[in-house]
Formats: C-alpha cells, sequence, structure tokens
C-alpha cells in the first residue's frame, strides 16, 4: 500500500471535526492549525500517543477574503484580554463566556447594534462570531506612540566582489521599477548605505542638484555623517532618489576593494533607522572581513563525520545582541545573501533571526554566468519590495486554560511567555509553537487557541488581525490518531529537530527525527491486536506518510548525513525549516513530481482563474521515471524540467526546438514558445506552477544526462543512495528498532 | 661720498637687507660691548623688477665646506679664467662657457651692481602651486554666504593649472572629492579622533601603493584618466571650477543642532590634520597652502581650545598667567606638532579667522610661524576687510605673477671672522650645522639653513651674528666681512629659482674707531630687530622681565653711545643715528607686543606674528604708529605721535598698521556735522576733509593684511584707538608720572619704568640712568 500514499492530486488537508454550530466556521488551515486536531484530555494520554503537540500558524498570510471591523470599541474578556470570537458561549444575549478563561463577560450594547439596519439584534450576526480570522483598525489606546511611517533602508555591499557578481545594477533597476509601488504612504521615507571596506552614505535631501554620497572610511567606532538627511521622504526626493538608483552602479563600477564591513555597516543602519523604527534590507555577497562583526573563514574542506557536522551555530553574538537592539528599536533586518563562497549565513543570520527578518540565499549568484538564479532573485525581490508589510508589530498567542506553550520556532523576539515582538511582519512568514498539557481538560469540550498580530499598516493605521483555532477534545486514543494531522506533525518535527541540531548535533537531530517515526508506529502498534499487524509496519492513514517525510527531511539539504554539503547551503534550509509556512515546507522536503509528456491527454481544470491541464502528482522514486518521458520536479524554491535519454524527436522539437535528443544543450533556463498544443500546454502548466506562490523560483531543463542532473535526483526520496536508504530499506529499520 | 643715511638705503633697495651696524667690531669681545648685537634684517623675495633674467645655475666655490657662489667680490683673474672665492680664498677654475670672459665682457654675477641676483634653475621641473581650502561651516548664514562667494571668486584668480581642494568642517569633516559626475562625494571623519598620515593615506585610498579604483576596469581607457589617485581631491582649478562652484553653492551650514548655551562642535584640530596628512602623502615638498577658514574656535577633538558650553569662556591672559587653562597646552602641542609637519613637507598653513570672540590663534599660531602662512583675523567674513584681504592674496606683480612663493630654503654663509648665531621669522631650522653657525644662539640657531615654505616680498627674516675674530688676530688692512644669503624658492609659475645677496661690511677696532662704527648704527633696523628679540622673549618670558630687559639694554646702548657728564643728566646728547631710538623703544613698550592685558591671547598672537614676518618700514609703523595732520594752516604734514598734536582744527590719520583711524578734532567735527561740506561755499573744507580719506585709501589699497578702518572724532568712542598710541604728553599722567618712575631695588637693582609716563618723563629718566655712575 506505500505505493500510493500520495494521491494524484496530493494530500488531503484535515480539518477538527467539531461539535453543532463551531463546525461551520473553520479557522483557515494554511493559516492556523494543530498538530493533533482533537485534543487529548490528559497529558497521560497524550504521552501514550507519542505525538508531537504544537500549532502552526502563518498569521500573516495574504488572503482573498478578510473582514475588516473599524469600531470604537473591541469586545475582550477582562480577565485575559481574549478577543471575542466565534466559539464563545453567550450565556444570555447581553453576556459571554470566554472559551479561553471561563469568565463571565458583559456585552456592550454597541456589540449588538448593527450600524447598517440602525437595529439591536442577535450578536451572532457579528462578524466577530462569524468569522475565525478578523482584523480590527485599532482605536488609539493601542499606540504606545503615534503609528510609526514606513522606514526603507538598503544595506548594499559594493565589494569588488559584490559588483562582480552584477547584482547592483540589477538591484537598482528593480527598485527603480517598483519605486511606485512600494507599500507605504506620504510619509514613506528611504535611504540607501553602500559599504565595502568603508560606508558610503547618501544624503538625498529635497533640493539638493544631484545626490551626494558620504563615505565613511573610518569603522572603530561607527557614527553617521549627518544628523537626519540620511533617510528621506519617498515622495520628496523622489527625482534624486531615481539619480541615485541610475547612478549607484557606475560609482562602484570597477572597484577593486575585497574587504566588507557588514557589522559597522549595520551599526550605522542601526542608528539611523533608530529613531523610527523600520525595514533594513541586506544585500550581502562576501564573508564580512572588516571590523566589528568580522568574520573568519570556519568551513574547511576536510572530512568530519556526519554525526557532527560543525559551525551550524553563529561564531559571534555580535550579529544576535545587534538583532536584540534593533528589535528594540523596532527594526527588522533582512538578508539577501548573493555569496558564492562560504559567507557564514550561521552567524549573519542570527541578525534576521531575532530581529524578525527574513533571509533570501542565492547560491552562486551571477547575472550572467547563472540565470536561473538571477531570475529567481529579481523575482524575489519585486515580490519583497511590493509585498504587504506590517511595522512594530506584536503576536500574543492565547490558549485555553490547562495548556501551555512552551517553545516557539521561527523569526521573532520572545518578550514575554506568550508575546512575540516582531518589528516586521511580512505575508511569507510562519511560526511553530510546541506545547504541552498542564492540566487535565475533562471539563472542556473544546480547545481554543487565538492568534492575535498587532501591527501598524504600511499607510500608518493601527491595526489588529486575531485568528481563533477551535478543537474538540477526546480521551480516546483512536481518536487522536484518527485526527492527527500528519502535516503538521512533519513540520514541527522538523522545526525541533533544527533546534536539536543546534543544541546537541546533527547526529542527535537525526536520531530524534527517527525515533520520532518509530514513535509514531511503534505506539500506534501497541493500541492495536496482533491480528492487525500482520508482521509488517502499519499506521493510520493519518499518518501514513510521516515515515516518507522522515526520510525525506533526513535526506534534505538541512539534514543530510554527508559532510560536502555546503555549511551555507546546510544552514540556510535549516532555517528555511523554522520559517517556511506548511505547504512550502513540506513541498522542501518532498517536491511534487508531474510526468509531463502526455501532459495534452490531461484534463483541463481551473486553478486561480486559468485552466490548467494538471499532469498526475507521482512519487519521487526513480522506478516512476522512464526513459521516454519528461517529468517536472516543483521543489518551491525550484522548478526542474528532465528530458528523458530516449525521448521522443517529436516531443524535442515541438517543446524544445530541437530535432532530438542529442541536440538538446545541457541545460536550458528557458522554454522556447512553440505554437503547438504540447507546448502550449506544457508552458501553461509550468507558468500556473511558478505563479501559484508568491516567491520567485529558478526553473532548469536539463537533459536526463546532464552535469546539472543531481539537482533532480538529489530529491528522489525513496531510492537509495550510497549513503542512504531507499524507503524500502527505511521502514524496514524502522521495524526493527520497534522490537 | 654717501652719507650713512643713503648707503643704508641703496643696500635696502638692492640688496633688500639692513642691518644694525654697518661697519663691524673687528672682535669679538668689542662685538659683544656694543648692546644690539650685529644683525640685519633680510628681505628675500624684496621686489626687484630690474633683476636681469639669469637661465642657468649658479656657480660655486668648489671647497666642499665652503660652496658658497660667486659673486662681485671676488678677485677675478681674467687671464687664468679663475675666480677667488670670498669666503674661503679657494682659487676656482671658471666653467668653459665662461671661456670669453674679460674685464670687458663680464657675466652678471661679478658686477659690483649686481650683489643680488635671481638664477632660474631650467633643468628642475615646473610644478603648479596646490591650494586646499579648509572650510569651517559652523557659522552664521550671512558669514557662510559671504565666505562661500569670496571662495568663488577666488576660483577666478587662481592659474589654471593650479590644484584646488576642499575640506569643510563642523562636528566631522569632510574631505570633498572634485569632478565626480553625477553624484558628489566627500569624505566624512569624526572631529574628535585624529588620524595620522599612514591611517588618511589609507582612508581615503590615496598615496603609494594604494589601490587605484577606476583602473582596469569600466570606460575607455584614455592616458588622462590615468591620474594620481589624489586627483580625486586636488584637481586642476580649469577641470572643476564649474563643479567646485557648484559644491560650494550648495554647501549648507553644520547640519547638526546645537543646543541652547553650547557652543557648536567644531572640529577645527581634526580638519586641520587631515589637511596636512593629505597633503604630506599625496605632494610631499611641493609647495602647496592650506587656507584655514575658521568661524570659531575649536571646541572638540585634538586641539580644541575651548569647551562647548557657553558659560566658560576661552581664555584669557589672565587665565593663561594663572596657568588656568584646562585644554591650551594640548591644543599647542597638537598645532605645533601639525605645523611642524607642514612645514618639514614645504607646505604652508594659512589661517583666515574671523569671529567676534576668539578662535584659539594663540594655540594655532604656529601654523602660520612655521610655516610662512598668512594669519589674518577679523570680526566676520561679510566685512570688506576679510573679502579685500583674501582677494589681495591673488593679487599679481607687474609681471603678473602672483606674489607668492613657496619652499624656500634660505642658507647663510659668512666670512671666517662671522658666525651666524640664529634667525627669527616665519620659518623653521633645517638643522643644518657648518662652519658658519655660532654656538651663540639667538631666535631660531646651531644651522645656517631655515625653511620658508610661505613667503611673499615683504616676507624679512631677523639674522644674528656673532664676531667670532679674537681681539689679538688683527684683520688686515683694507678686510672686509662678507655674508651671501642664498635663498632657493619655488617661484609662483612652478619655476625653481635662486636668489644670491652678497654683502660686504668693513671692520673697524671698536678700541681704537667706537665713532667709525657708531657712525654705521641702523636706528631703524637695531629698533625691528631689538623688537623681534623683545617678542621672542616675551613668549617664553613673563612681561615684567621683557620690558626690564629692554630698559636695561636701553640704558647701556646710551651709556655706550651717548655724550654726557658722569651724573649730569642734562648733559647727555645722542647723535642723529641714535636719537630715535629711544623713542622707539619708549613706544615699544608700551606696545600691544608687550602689554598684553587690553588684548585677548588670540590678538597678542595675532600683532607678534606679524610684527615677525613684516619688512622694516612696516614693522616700524607698528612699533610706532605713523600720524599725520590735515588743516587749514597748511600741505598735510607728519605729526609727533603725542598728545600735542590733537587740536581741535586738524584732521588727523594715524597708521598703525593694523588700524588706519581717521580722527576729526573738535571743531572739524562741528562743521562737518552742520553740513558744511555740503554747501558750495565751502568746497575747501570738503577737500580737507576728504585728503585723509584719499590717503587712507592709498594705504588700504596696499597693505595686507587690509587695516581697520576706523574714522571717529573727538568725542567718538572709537578715539581710543588713537588715544592709546599717542604720547601722553598732555595728560593727567604727568602730574603723578613722576612718583611712578621707580628704580626697582628689590630684583637685581634693574631698572622699571612704569607703562604708562609720557615720552619726556620717560627720557628724563633714561638719561638720568644713563649718566649715573651708579649703574
Ligand atoms: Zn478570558
Ligand atoms: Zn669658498
Amino acid at each position: 500500500n506505500e505505493k500510493n500514499l500520495i494521491h494524484r492530486d496530493g494530500l488531503e488537508t484535515v480539518k477538527p471535526n467539531l461539535q453543532h454550530d463551531f463546525k461551520k466556521v473553520h479557522c483557515n488551515p494554511e493559516v492556523f492549525r494543530c498538530t493533533l486536531n482533537a485534543m487529548p484530555q490528559t497529558s497521560s494520554l497524550l504521552n501514550k500517543a507519542r505525538l508531537p503537540l504544537g500549532i502552526l500558524i502563518h498569521p500573516f498570510k495574504d488572503l482573498s477574503q478578510l473582514p475588516v471591523i473599524q469600531s470604537s470599541v473591541i469586545v475582550r474578556c477582562r480577565s485575559c484580554r481574549t478577543y471575542i470570537n466565534p466559539y464563545v458561549h453567550f450565556v444570555d444575549s447581553r453576556r459571554w463566556k470566554c472559551n479561553l478563561c471561563y469568565r463571565v463577560n458583559d456585552l456592550p450594547e454597541e456589540f449588538s447594534f448593527d450600524p447598517v439596519t440602525k437595529t439591536y439584534g442577535d450578536p451572532q450576526r457579528r462578524p466577530e462570531i462569524r468569522s475565525a480570522t478578523i482584523e480590527f483598525i485599532a482605536p488609539s489606546e493601542y499606540m504606545l506612540r503615534p503609528p510609526q511611517p514606513a522606514v526603507y533602508l538598503y544595506l548594499l555591499d559594493v565589494s569588488f566582489n559584490a559588483i562582480s557578481t552584477g547584482y547592483l545594477n540589477l538591484f537598482c533597476q528593480t527598485l527603480l521599477d517598483e519605486l511606485d509601488k512600494i507599500p507605504g504612504d506620504s510619509r514613506t521615507q528611504i535611504g540607501f548605505l553602500c559599504y565595502d571596506r568603508s560606508l558610503y552614505f547618501f544624503n538625498l535631501s529635497e533640493g539638493l542638484s544631484q545626490p551626494q554620497m558620504l563615505i565613511v572610511p573610518d569603522l572603530d567606532d561607527v557614527f553617521l555623517p549627518l544628523p537626519d538627511e540620511l533617510l528621506v521622504n519617498l515622495h520628496e526626493s523622489k527625482e534624486l532618489i531615481s539619480d541615485l538608483l541610475n547612478n549607484l552602479p557606475s560609482l562602484f563600477e570597477g572597484n577593486m576593494e575585497t574587504g566588507s564591513a557588514l557589522g559597522a555597516a549595520l551599526q550605522a543602519a542601526y542608528k539611523l533607522m533608530h529613531p523610527t523604527g523600520g525595514r533594513i534590507t541586506v544585500m550581502q555577497t562576501v564573508l564580512p572581513t572588516v571590523g566589528q562583526g568580522a568574520l573568519q573563514l570556519r568551513e574547511s574542506s576536510s572530512q568530519t563525520s556526519a554525526k557532527n557536522i560543525p559551525h551550524l551555530g553563529p561564531a559571534t553574538d555580535f550579529y544576535k545582541k545587534l538583532a536584540l537592539d534593533c528589535s528594540a528599536q523596532q527594526i527588522a533586518v533582512d538578508l539577501f545573501m548573493l555569496n558564492g563562497q562560504y559567507a557564514d549565513i550561521a552567524s549573519l543570520s542570527c541578525i534576521s533571526k531575532y530581529s524578525a527578518g527574513c533571509i533570501y540565499y542565492y547560491p552562486s549568484f551571477h547575472t550572467i554566468k547563472n540565470i536561473p538564479v538571477t531570475e529567481k532573485y529579481e523575482a524575489d525581490l519585486r515580490r519583497y519590495l511590493t509585498r504587504k508589510i506590517g511595522f512594530e508589530s506584536v503576536m500574543r498567542i492565547r490558549c485555553t486554560r490547562g495548556l501551555s506553550i512552551h517553545t516557539f520556532h521561527g523569526n521573532f523576539f520572545v518578550r514575554s511567555t506568550d508575546l512575540l515582538s516582531l518589528p516586521n511582519i511580512n505575508p511569507d512568514a510562519g511560526f511553530g509553537m510546541q506545547m504541552s498539557i498542564e492540566d487535565t481538560l475533562a471539563e472542556a469540550s473544546t480547545v481554543c487557541f487565538q492568534a492575535a498580530l498587532l501591527y501598524t499598516s504600511s499607510k500608518g493605521e493601527r491595526r489588529i488581525r486575531v485568528h481563533t483555532l477551535c478543537l474538540p477534545v477526546t480521551n480516546h486514543i483512536s481518536e487522536v490518531y484518527s485526527s492527527a494531522d500528519q502535516q503538521a506533525i512533519i513540520s514541527l518535527l522538523a522545526k525541533m529537530a533544527v533546534d536539536r541540531s543546534l543544541t546537541s548535533s546533527m547526529g542527535d537531530a537525526r536520531d530524534a527525527l527517527m525515533n520520532a517515526a518509530i514513535d509514531c508506529i511503534g505506539s500506534y502498534s501497541t493500541q492495536l491486536n496482533s491480528s492487525q499487524k500482520m508482521g509488517a509496519v502499519v499506521l493510520p492513514h493519518s499518518l501514513r506518510i510521516v515515515p516518507l517525510f522522515i526520510l525525506g527531511l533526513l535526506k534534505s539539504t538541512g539534514f543530510k548525513g554527508n559532510t560536502n554539503t555546503k555549511t551555507d547551503d546546510r544552514v540556510f534550509a535549516l532555517q528555511q525549516f523554522k520559517v517556511l509556512p506548511i505547504s512550502y515546507l513540506l513541498q522542501s522536503i518532498y517536491p511534487s513530481l508531474y510526468p509531463v509528456h502526455n501532459i495534452t491527454e490531461q484534463s483541463e481544470v481551473v486553478k486561480s482563474g486559468t485552466s490548467v491541464r494538471m499532469p498526475p502528482l507521482i512519487q519521487l522514486s526513480s522506478a516512476n521515471i522512464d526513459r521516454h518521458g519528461v517529468y517536472v520536479m516543483d521543489t518551491g524554491e525550484s522548478v526542474y524540467m528532465i528530458v528523458g535519454g530516449s525521448v521522443s524527436d517529436t516531443f524535442c522539437q515541438n517543446v524544445l526546438d530541437k530535432p532530438n535528443f542529442m541536440s538538446i544543450p545541457d541545460t536550458m533556463s528557458d522554454l522556447p514558445e512553440m505554437e503547438n498544443p504540447l507546448s502550449i500546454d506544457l508552458r501553461n502548466f509550468i507558468n500556473y506552477l511558478l505563479d501559484c506562490r508568491p516567491n520567485g523560483s529558478t526553473f532548469l531543463v536539463m537533459r536526463d544526462d546532464s552535469k546539472a542532473r543531481h539537482l533532480f535526483y538529489q530529491h528522489m526520496v525513496e531510492d537509495r543512495t550510497e549513503s542512504s536508504m531507499s524507503y524500502y530499506e527505511f521502514l524496514q529499520y524502522l521495524q526493527q528498532q520497534i522490537k | 661720498m654717501t652719507t650713512y643715511q643713503e648707503f643704508i638705503q641703496q643696500n635696502e633697495d638692492r640688496d633688500g637687507v639692513r642691518f644694525s651696524w654697518n661697519v663691524w667690531p673687528s672682535s669679538r669681545l668689542e662685538a659683544t660691548r656694543m648692546v644690539v648685537p650685529l644683525g640685519c634684517l633680510y628681505t628675500p623675495l624684496k621686489d626687484r623688477a630690474d633683476l636681469p633674467p639669469i637661465q642657468y645655475d649658479p656657480i660655486l666655490c668648489t671647497r666642499p665646506t665652503c660652496r658658497a657662489i660667486l659673486n662681485p667680490y671676488c678677485q677675478i683673474d681674467y687671464r687664468a679664467k679663475m675666480w677667488a672665492c670670498n669666503f674661503c680664498y679657494q682659487r676656482n677654475p671658471f666653467p668653459p662657457q665662461y671661456s670669453a670672459i674679460s674685464e670687458q665682457c663680464q657675466p652678471a654675477e661679478i658686477i659690483p651692481q649686481f650683489s643680488t641676483l635671481e638664477y632660474t634653475i631650467t633643468r628642475a621641473s615646473c610644478s603648479p602651486p596646490i591650494f586646499l581650502i579648509v572650510l569651517d561651516t559652523c557659522m552664521e548664514e550671512e558669514d557662510l554666504q559671504a565666505l562661500k562667494e569670496s571662495l568663488q571668486m577666488s576660483l577666478s584668480l587662481l592659474p589654471p593649472n593650479a590644484l584646488i581642494g576642499l575640506i569643510t568642517y563642523g562636528k566631522m569633516v569632510q574631505v570633498h572629492e572634485l569632478g565626480s559626475e553625477g553624484v558628489s562625494k566627500s569624505y566624512v571623519f569624526r572631529g574628535t579622533k585624529d588620524l595620522n598620515a599612514k591611517q588618511i593615506q589609507d582612508m581615503l585610498g590615496i598615496g603609494r601603493g594604494a589601490a587605484q579604483p577606476q583602473q582596469n576596469r569600466g570606460g575607455p581607457q584614455n592616458p588622462q584618466s590615468q591620474q594620481l589617485p589624489s586627483n580625486r581631491f586636488l584637481q586642476p582649478v580649469h577641470k572643476c571650477d564649474m563643479s567646485l562652484t557648484d559644491l560650494l553653492g550648495e554647501l549648507q551650514r553644520d547640519p547638526w543642532p546645537v543646543s541652547q548655551g553650547k557652543r557648536p562642535l567644531r572640529s577645527t584640530g581634526v580638519a586641520l590634520s587631515i589637511a596636512v596628512g593629505l597633503l604630506e602623502c599625496t605632494f610631499p615638498n611641493t609647495g602647496a597652502r592650506i587656507m584655514l577658514f575658521a568661524g570659531g574656535s575649536c571646541t572638540q577633538g585634538p586641539g580644541m581650545v575651548v569647551g562647548d558650553e557657553l558659560k566658560h569662556p576661552i581664555r584669557s591672559h589672565h587665565d593663561i598667567e594663572k596657568d588656568n587653562c584646562k585644554y591650551m597646552k594640548k591644543a599647542m602641542k597638537h598645532y605645533e606638532a601639525l605645523s611642524n609637519r607642514a612645514a618639514n613637507n614645504g607646505h604652508v598653513i594659512d589661517i583666515y579667522s574671523c569671529a567676534l570672540d576668539q578662535t584659539g590663534l594663540h594655540e594655532m599660531k604656529f601654523c602660520p610661524k612655521y610655516t610662512g602662512g598668512h594669519l589674518v583675523m577679523g570680526d566676520s567674513f561679510n566685512t570688506s576687510l576679510f573679502k579685500q584681504t583674501f582677494q589681495r592674496v591673488f593679487s599679481k606683480d607687474s609681471k603678473g605673477e602672483f606674489k607668492m612663493a613657496f619652499g624656500a630654503t634660505v642658507e647663510v654663509k659668512c666670512s671666517r671672522e662671522v658666525k651666524v648665531s640664529g634667525a627669527m621669522g616665519p620659518l623653521v631650522s633645517l638643522g643644518v650645522k657648518g662652519p658658519a653657525v655660532s654656538d651663540t644662539e639667538i631666535g631660531l640657531g646651531g644651522t645656517c639653513q631655515w625653511k620658508l615654505c610661505g613667503l611673499y616680498p615683504n616676507t624679512s627674516l631677523g639674522l644674528f651674528f656673532e664676531v667670532v675674530n679674537q681681539h689679538n688676530a688683527p684683520i688686515p688692512q683694507g678686510g672686509r666681512g662678507y655674508v651671501q644669503f642664498i635663498t632657493q624658492y619655488q617661484h609662483s609659475s612652478g619655476q625653481r629659482r635662486v636668489r644670491v645677496t652678497t654683502i660686504a661690511r668693513n671692520w673697524a677696532d671698536a678700541s681704537t674707531s667706537l665713532q667709525h662704527i657708531a657712525a654705521g648704527f641702523d636706528q631703524e633696523a637695531a629698533a625691528v630687530l631689538m623688537s623681534r628679540l623683545a617678542v621672542y622673549r616675551a613668549e617664553t618670558d613673563d612681561g615684567p622681565d621683557v620690558l626690564r630687559w629692554l630698559d636695561r639694554m636701553l640704558i647701556r646702548l646710551c651709556q655706550k653711545f651717548g655724550d654726557y657728564n658722569k651724573d649730569d643728566p642734562n648733559s647727555f646728547r645722542f647723535s642723529e643715528n641714535f636719537s630715535l631710538y629711544p623713542q622707539f623703544m619708549f613706544h615699544l613698550r608700551r606696545s600691544q607686543f608687550l602689554q598684553v592685558f587690553n588684548n585677548s591671547p588670540d590678538e597678542t598672537s595675532y600683532y607678534r606674528h606679524m610684527l615677525n614676518t613684516e619688512d622694516l618700514t612696516q614693522s616700524l609703523i607698528m612699533i610706532q604708529p605713523i600720524l599725520y595732520a590735515y588743516s587749514f594752516h597748511g600741505p598735510p604734514e607728519p605729526v609727533l605721535l603725542d598728545s600735542s598734536s590733537i587740536t581741535a582744527d586738524r584732521i588727523l590719520l594715524m597708521d598703525t598698521f593694523f588700524q588706519i583711524v581717521i580722527y576729526h578734532g573738535e571743531t572739524i567735527h562741528e562743521w562737518r556735522k552742520q553740513g558744511y561740506h555740503d554747501l558750495p561755499e565751502y568746497e575747501n573744507f570738503k577737500q580737507l576733509l576728504q585728503a585723509p580719506v584719499d590717503d587712507a585709501q592709498e594705504i588700504l589699497q596696499t597693505r595686507f593684511p587690509m587695516p581697520r578702518y576706523i574714522v571717529t572724532e573727538w568725542d567718538g568712542s572709537q578715539a581710543r584707538f588713537l588715544l592709546s598710541k599717542v604720547n601722553p604728553s598732555q595728560t593727567h599722567n604727568n602730574m603723578y608720572g613722576f612718583g611712578q618712575i621707580v628704580t626697582s631695588s628689590e630684583d637685581s637693582g634693574a631698572p622699571v619704568l612704569t607703562d604708562d609716563v609720557s615720552l619726556q618723563v620717560f627720557m628724563d629718566h633714561l638719561k638720568k640712568l644713563a649718566a649715573s655712575s651708579s649703574s
């Protein structure tokens, strides 16, 4: 039965099975979900099930429908400050009982007043009660200070290496293109700071005839060269900003300086942003080697044991400390790594991790030598520049009495037990929280979680987005198993394993992942009688993919056992596990694979408004790859198309505009636009794949015998390799461990 | 036979040299008894439009220890084509190109009228002058605006090939890159941290071995773009005048906020240090001037002279006297070290200081003093005093050449009976020992060569000599003493030039013919030399000590050269060429050079610097101002600098060098108030009013720095400028003046005269002391 673990249309998403009225209001599982859709009544029951308990949240996800309320009164529990939500109980028409702390609260009169009909009526018709996700425009008491303007500062590496990659021109042109679409209002501010061994500030104040570059070569004790002209109003100084972006690449053309003073640049950026808060965007192409925060080349080619992979953690606390300073001043730092050589992402990423920034990584970036990565960078950057953004944000997670949250995953600073500081919040950031059951939940039939994200919109509005999740409580282990959310479980396990790799070792993290699979199978089988076991690995339907995805994790760049993985690649992959929302995370562990050679035979389906011929999903096993076929693999980050050695000349001609397999280049970064059904359907499909994610992807066509084929085959999770088990072997191994 | 008066004048006109003694005592012992030391005031670049252009190298004496230059005092053997050195008697052959030499065909250097001659060294490379502007931006808007305009104007006055650079400072120091297109660039440094030349070089990416960023890549490779990297900061005027004009135009006041009760943070010390460092590593030993424009005092970092709290005022003379200056010594050390570095590299530092309060010239005085820079002091950059002074920096001579020269070394050679004791002026010692160097030091001694990084037609050195000939070694009949001055410098055209002046003076035996020596006394030169000596002492010694020393010297001179009967003051007589000397001393001892407490330390430094730099005529005006009277009683005439000259029906014009004062007597003032000069029938009164104004204009147009111009009247508050200078012959001081004259017995019996006595009282007392047999 392991042949068809994954349905041709993908995995189903389980939802909590709630009773009566609550049933109709579900929180979007893409936004908020729990590893268990039925909460065990006691911690002993949870222990028995041996499944991880936690919630996963994607709080600022772009939503097509979001009820927004501007109301003078925001109804909250007077005791625990929970926002009124669909899962509260109305004692009568004037009172409601909090579903987290059970306090009975009065309902303000206005709450049941309908401003449209100007009548008092049933509180149930309020949007707060009808939607599990809702956004309030906050009144002034939610503000400690006037909402900050959108402030953006760009830190640009202009060292010799940076200039050689050609990124600067692409960056400047892309920003110029998108300048009018940057989220903000009339107060939006922008600034630029370039650096190599020196810092280059820019005075762009209105009224100057041309931009002024201020070079600070002495970085012993970083200072700002001007008091306040270095961040300027985007609208007032637009002309100078455009001038600068047009001139910037030529200003640094031929720069021979190889040193990089990123640490000093960040310190200066902090000083610049300190009074307002905002977003710092860093483009870094090399290991910082100068001044504060300078790093050593730690990666060495010498082989160490796979158990103990070194340098996964930071070499210095400089970046973490600075990130915490930034966080305190509502500054987030986003990092774009464009390095070809080791740049110690493990250390640098701390600047984003603790300031709630995000991290992008473009290994071997080069605008001429690496077009697929360049295209991904450009697409990512466009999305990045224009996507929604929230400033000076905090997120509080509340849960029903009896439960407690103990470990957070993602990029943030934990300000108090249930409060995360998020100087910026972006629509692509995901978070995870581990939980424990502290008290019996026997008296409750449901438990609830509420995440409230307070932020300042780019238009200067203070807003609160509230997500509430409600789950039934059970005292039956079978129900715990049957309602388990395997996708959420794998996501949470991945995050937990990342922590393990940092606090203990890679070997321990890998063992922990295997043990999780063993626990899953082992504890379930103890629940079964021997006739049900039949000597094979038995798993409930709801957990059937867990071993496969754990194997995927063990073979992933982040957790793989071999030591010739570049440290930066690995560290970045681990970091991604911490922050990716579920669907992207799962796709990176176990990419989607589609046979496309017969795409014209597939039926058309309408996906997001366009009709596409969808090929079926097939599992990641070389056994599924036919030499005559052509396959598309989507890892989330990349889309690969591999062309089999015995592919038909017709396909070559119609799709690739080449007479036969032999004339196809080793790799291609684009498909020619051919006017025939096969080409049109295939391009439609690939465009659909690329369009349905917010970020950019690399796209690469390769021959089955290409030098780059490992990019594709490394994801064939179910295959056996020299150093790793096949899926079948893995299952057998697990089985042995259970005895 | 000409008079000594004429002889002195001729010598000055021809050689730019004025000796205190024009007949030299032939023995060491006698020379020390002359009281006023043997010395001269030497003006190396004295304007000599009549000098023949000599386009070859001078001929040197072949004796390695001598190397004197062929001059009119050398004996020429025309037949043998040999010349005998008048300093060491070495016989030297003429080089082959002199083979045509004969009594009828003499090269210029041996013609007697060319005791001063200038050679142009054609094989030396020409380098254009360099101007590095160091601009304070912590000043009032109008001041900055005016200064920016002056600087923009100056661009048109500079030679097109001159290199120019710009450093601005306030809380930060900015080194501006010139000629960058699209985006203006500057390097910014913290104003609190000093950087050495190596650090500056690294940080600016300049100098030897620095990476040259604009090479190898991008754009067509034309040879002109392969410039020295330093050219990013120092660009030829013709290439960057437009962009620099724009840059200056866009320059804003220092943007850092200054809170109530504070001074702006001003980083003069670091700005200057960076300027010195920048030139040091890019153009060592090339003519360059750093022009510092300071609108206030340095308030932070190395070189700070006052804190930023307004409640703590800048140091006064009283604070200095009480050793109560928190920052002074450290600041002086900073500026002195910078000045030495600049001087070592041949770079000039000018200070243009315009502010109502002091800016720290006292601490910064080393800059002009060691490098021959200009020192200009004013109240505001938005005054004609500054604007015209600054314009005059770029004035040209009759040949259309700048009146400024760079990187000079002055070498002194002496005949064996004399040695050089030292020099005073805007210079540093080059520490070159040699046979002509005396063991006795006066001023900067122990060397026979000095460096003057910046010099002008007026620049004058005080040089002091020692006669070393022993009494028992008589000088042969007709023997003369010789001194040769060899000044090598970079002319404003960039040419390397050598000016050679050789002078000869007769010897006399003081024990037998003192009258000959006395007859050769140049009281003006002596007064100026003594003034420089006194000021030199005053820089280190207490004021009263200096006055005591001056008095002692004066009394001794009177005793030595006056005619009198012992203990009969009334019999005292001085010959004519000594007669003005006591008067000079009288005015000197009550001048701002020695009486400092009415002035700020900055003013004192400024006044003393000018006295130490200017030529004899100007120095004398400083010591004893000139007073002219205008009246209906006759043509304008010079009158005594005496209160008796102030009358109601006169207009007085006083020139103190630093100030030009026009003073209307009471009656004149009344008439003027009533507007008589506007009436056609009183045209002559209008002319009378106009005459001193015209004369003042004449002075104002040539004087550098521009003097302060004051028009006042008998009861005007500004009249104090006049009243403080005139001899108080008719004031109440006379009444108790006598009582104030004390012969101090407590300290070493030296006579002390009080400051505010009249000249008459002073003279009377002087005669008494001179004639007294007990002193
Ligand atoms: Zn509550
Ligand atoms: Zn000789």
